[in-house]
């Protein structure tokens, strides 16, 4: 007898937030940034990483709040100039020494 | 209104702060000033206001030095007195009403809106942010932020303090600060992921090519 092959209903190809429900992702969402700064425990971890293989869209979600948090943590932040710092420095003394 | 001088304040170890170059205050100042103005640029945004912000902060310091207790690092004292400083700063100007952020506006709601409309293909931040195009847009980003959710993503995805040193500094508990930096990041990621965004930028770098 030929295998039986297990055919369900609606399965094209397949398309976001489908096989599971759209809610699932607004769950996960609430905890990527916990989960990006590795704050959960290993089985809520574990149940976000099956979510994630599941649903396309949440994992280039997931990969986009990552890049966007490291070009934070990266952006440079212009100095200031030994001028400006001694200038500062007068400023804070003089106003320091009145009321 | 004629102003009066002012005492010096009494310091730790008994001496008044003066200009001298060897006073805990020049050393207070030398130590920490490069860090506030990083500090306050990323607040402010631009160079003015960041001095401004700076020039506040020390001045409350160099008042309130002989009330530091040393039950906290130097620089996350320095940090709230920044912090208050800008909100008070900010509250003197007009505009910027503060809205809170809810989490359901973050869910994207077509398909464009899941990536970020930005060139990072293969290349580190470092490499990215070299980009000029990019910076504004991060910058612009951060800057359209209500103010106490950017006050949470500076101090801990660009100054690089716990949550714990960031509710310290605003008087917050831990998980308010998780909450705001959740929101914060999702709200920027939004703006990166925005469809106008890769055309706008786009539109730029030809501008720039030109």
């Amino acid at each position: 007898m030929a295998d039986r092959v297990r055919t369900y209903p609606g399965t094209r190809k397949p398309t976001p937030h489908q096989g599971h429900r759209k809610r699932n992702c607004v769950k996960v969402l609430e905890r990527l940034s916990a989960y990006l700064d590795d704050e959960l425990s290993g089985e809520i971890c574990q149940e976000i990483r099956a979510h994630l293989g599941d649903c396309p869209n949440c994992e280039i979600f997931l990969d986009s709040l990552r890049q966007t948090v490291r070009l934070c943590q990266h952006r440079p932040s212009p100095a200031l100039s030994e001028k400006d710092r001694a200038a500062l420095r007068r400023q804070i003394l003089k106003a320091a020494a009145t009321v | 209104m004629a102003s009066r001088k002012k005492s010096p304040p009494a310091t730790p170890d008994g001496q008044g702060l003066s200009p001298s170059s060897s006073h805990p205050f020049d050393q207070l100042y030398r130590d920490h000033v490069d860090v506030m103005y990083r500090f306050a640029y990323r607040l402010c945004g631009e160079a003015e206001a960041a001095k401004d912000l700076v020039q506040e902060t020390f001045l409350n310091a160099y008042r309130a030095y002989d009330r530091f207790r040393g039950d906290a690092r130097v620089s996350t004292w320095l940090y709230a007195i920044a912090s208050h400083a800008c909100q008070r700063m900010r509250r003197k100007r007009k505009g910027e009403p503060e809205r809170e952020l809810s989490l359901t506006e973050f869910v994207p709601t077509s398909e464009g809106e899941f990536a970020l409309q930005i060139p990072m293909e293969g290349l580190s931040p470092q490499e990215a942010l070299e980009n000029k195009e990019l910076r504004q847009i991060l910058d612009r980003a951060i800057a359209k932020l209500p103010r106490k959710y950017r006050m949470v993503l500076v101090l801990r995805d660009m100054e690089g303090l716990s949550a714990k040193e960031v509710g310290n500094i605003l008087g917050l508990t831990e998980r308010a600060i998780k909450s705001r930096l959740h929101r914060a990041r999702l709200f920027v990621r939004k703006e990166l992921s925005g469809k106008g965004l890769a055309e706008e930028f786009h539109r730029d770098v030809a501008t720039v090519d030109r």
